[in-house]
């Protein structure tokens, strides 16, 4: 178990990575730090590892607390983004190096990279150098010196970023697997939700050095603690548009809608994914509860279109599905209506969740 | 060929400015299509008697610039000539010339006592100073290139500018005072540390360049894993930089091997004189040059640095340990 209880981290110059965090990651957990460049993931990760002395509060691993203890007995194994194999090692010595500072003797800490070589499906590559991989089998190489030092807990670094799209995707898959087999506590920072939904058992998210929301993938997905969150996560982000509640109803962009009880008057945000509305090219029955538009921008997005919908006050995006063979996008220009999906919708009140409609 | 021919095809809907666009850029490309037609046309004789022209200016630049080399050439290969010439032959001058074959000029210079032994106080003062540069070059690079020093670039900028100054002319007689008292005059430390003392601003100034290229999650990895900064030195950084230690040997070797005014002044027994002191004995009474002995040493005195050259170029090679794209 890694616990940080009231962490910060000031660099020189007043900038705040890190702001009064605390954060408990269970034994055997796959933990995502999700969120914008220049949020402090990367900081809390390498703080983790040691590489970075906290300016005040605690780590622990394992019920110890390390927070003065050097990286290299804190008993982690760190994957950087550029992965950071020795470029003048083959890889039999690279997967080999955490056991050579542990002193292990050479045949048999060759004999035990060659053993986690053959796990991650290195084997014919043992007697190359880095520069002779490509990037995924980098990847794994690294994964491998990790997996090699046995350790109590992994943190990778941005795992993912230097691969190809279509391999990242291949890649993902392979260390959600290697993770559920080593049962080992991983740790990892990543800026791409997608990444994080699909990997993680729980996901963080983080904005300006803190924590805006802990929970699980549908958690987070489904109930986004605020805008920021709502808006960060979703391969699209969520339409947003500003509304008001007067005498139970939600006036928004120019229709309103029924609003749940105990929702006072007052200003409002109201959010819905363009994945949770329809959009009907002819008026539907649901009219007063739907935003009526022009179609201002499609977008392909191969078996579905990004239909931007021009309200006149606010502009509204939708998921559409793409319709039986033959039928093409939405013609921009064409009159359309945007239908929520009950219960789909989000109302935010200073920036915090009040309820679904 | 008309211009008005496209507009023809598509009339432009002067109304909306997308056909603005439309109207503007068809007549442009028609006009470009007919110049390049009207061009062919009326050129046609014309390229050969260009091709000839150019042909004769090429020849001329080729003439030129082969005579001009072969000045070049000359000027630098003629003194090498000399250098393999004059040492086999029995009556060398000054003039290159096929020499009247002999080995006389060795057995000669190995009269001379100091001759022989000069060359092995080169060995000592030159591998000397190389060994300390590397050494504390590397470690002083490390350091300022890990380090975040206030003022970091001034230093090394200042250290550049005064390693000149340091073993240059205008330092010597501090140099010999400093030595004198430090009981360093006539041994080969003092040379070594007056000449080490010279070279280590540049040196460190080279490898710190090297340093920075590694970069910090190389050593950072290892640190999670549980190197220590010496492991992390010998494993990591060392074997990455190897390169630029071999550079920066060299370079130290090179350099002391032809310092003359150093240990020309911190050593007065001539048992102790590197080859550059003893090459300037080599002198009759009557004060002329014996050239048949200069030549030969010259010889000897160049060739432990070509061989040196060849050696580390074979064994390091320069080259480089690729990193990946960041």
């Amino acid at each position: 178990m890694i616990s940080l209880s009231g962490l910060t981290k000031e660099f020189p110059g007043g900038v705040r990575a890190i702001d009064s965090l605390d954060l408990e990651i269970a034994d055997g957990e796959f933990f995502a730090l999700l969120g914008p460049s220049g949020c402090g993931k990367t900081t809390l990760l390498r703080t983790i590892a040691g590489l970075e002395a906290p300016t005040s509060g605690n780590v622990s691993i394992g019920g110890v607390d390390v927070t003065g203890t050097p990286p290299g007995r804190r008993d982690v194994a760190m994957v950087f983004q550029d992965y950071a194999l020795f470029p003048h090692m083959d890889v039999t010595a690279n997967i080999a190096y955490p056991l050579r500072i542990k002193k292990v003797p050479r045949a048999r800490r060759e004999a035990r990279a060659a053993e986690t070589a053959s796990r991650l499906s290195l084997s014919g590559l043992l007697a190359r150098r880095p520069g002779q991989l490509s990037g995924g089998q980098q990847q794994r190489v690294a994964l491998a010196r990790a997996v090699a030092s046995h350790p109590k807990v992994f943190l990778f670094d941005e795992p993912l970023s230097n691969l190809d799209a279509r391999l990242r995707l291949e890649a993902r898959t392979f260390l959600k697997r290697l993770q559920r087999e080593l049962a080992v506590t991983t740790v990892f920072v990543t800026h791409d939700q997608g990444e994080a939904l699909a990997l993680a058992d729980r996901i963080a998210v983080m904005d300006a050095g803190r924590i805006v929301q802990v929970g699980t993938p549908p958690e987070v997905f489904h109930r986004p603690a605020g805008t920021f969150v709502a808006s960060f996560i979703g391969s699209t982000p969520m339409n947003l548009l500003p509304g008001a509640a007067q005498g139970g109803a939600l006036h928004v962009a120019g229709v309103v809608l029924p609003l749940p009880p105990g929702v006072e008057d007052g200003p409002l945000v109201y959010g819905l994914r363009p994945e949770y509305a329809d959009l009907s090219q002819s008026a539907p029955p649901e009219r007063n509860a739907s935003f009526a538009g022009k179609v201002a921008v499609v977008e392909n997005l191969g078996t579905s279109y990004l239909v931007t919908l021009d309200t006149g006050d606010a502009l509204v995006q939708v998921v559409v599905p793409e319709g039986p063979p033959g039928t093409g996008a939405p013609e921009p220009g064409a009159p359309a209506w945007a239908v929520p999906r009950p219960g789909r919708a989000l109302l935010y009140r200073d920036d915090a969740l009040l309820a679904h409609i | 060929m008309t211009r008005e021919e496209p507009d023809q095809h598509h009339p432009p809907p002067r109304s909306e400015g997308r056909g603005r666009f439309w109207t503007e850029e068809r007549p442009q490309r028609g006009t470009s299509e007919d110049a390049t037609r009207e061009d062919a046309a009326s050129r046609r004789p014309e390229p050969r008697e260009r091709s000839e022209r150019n042909q004769t200016r090429h020849a001329l630049a080729t003439i030129g610039r082969a005579t001009f080399l072969a000045v070049v050439l000359g000027f630098f290969s003629l003194p090498l000539l000399w250098l393999a010439s004059a040492p086999f032959d029995a009556h060398p001058s000054i003039t290159t010339s096929v020499p009247e074959f002999t080995l006389a000029n060795f057995r000669s210079l190995l009269d001379n006592p100091y001759a022989l032994s000069s060359l092995g106080n080169s060995v000592i003062q030159a591998g000397g100073s190389a060994a300390l540069v590397v050494v504390l070059a590397a470690l002083a690079a490390y350091a300022l290139s890990r380090v975040r020093v206030p003022g970091r670039d001034a230093l090394l900028y200042l250290l550049l500018l005064l390693s000149s100054v340091v073993t240059g002319t205008a330092a010597m007689v501090p140099l010999f005072e400093l030595a004198t008292r430090l009981n360093l005059i006539d041994t080969h430390l003092g040379v070594v540390l007056t000449l080490s003392g010279g070279l280590l601003p540049a040196a460190i100034f080279i490898l710190k360049d090297f340093m920075d290229g590694t970069p910090a999650s190389y050593e950072e990895s290892a640190r999670v894993f549980g190197a220590s900064p010496l492991q992390i030195l010998r494993h990591i950084v060392i074997p990455l930089v190897r390169p630029g230690l071999a550079t920066i040997a060299v370079w130290a070797v090179a350099n002391v091997w032809g310092s003359f005014l150093q240990p020309f002044i911190l050593l007065r027994d001539p048992g102790k004189s590197p080859g550059a002191v003893i090459l300037y004995t080599l002198y009759t009474e009557g004060g002329a040059p014996r050239l048949d002995l200069i030549s030969t040493f010259s010889l000897l005195y160049s060739l432990p640095v070509v061989v040196m050259y060849v050696f580390v170029s074979r064994r390091y090679g320069f080259r480089f340990h690729g990193g990946i794209k960041r």
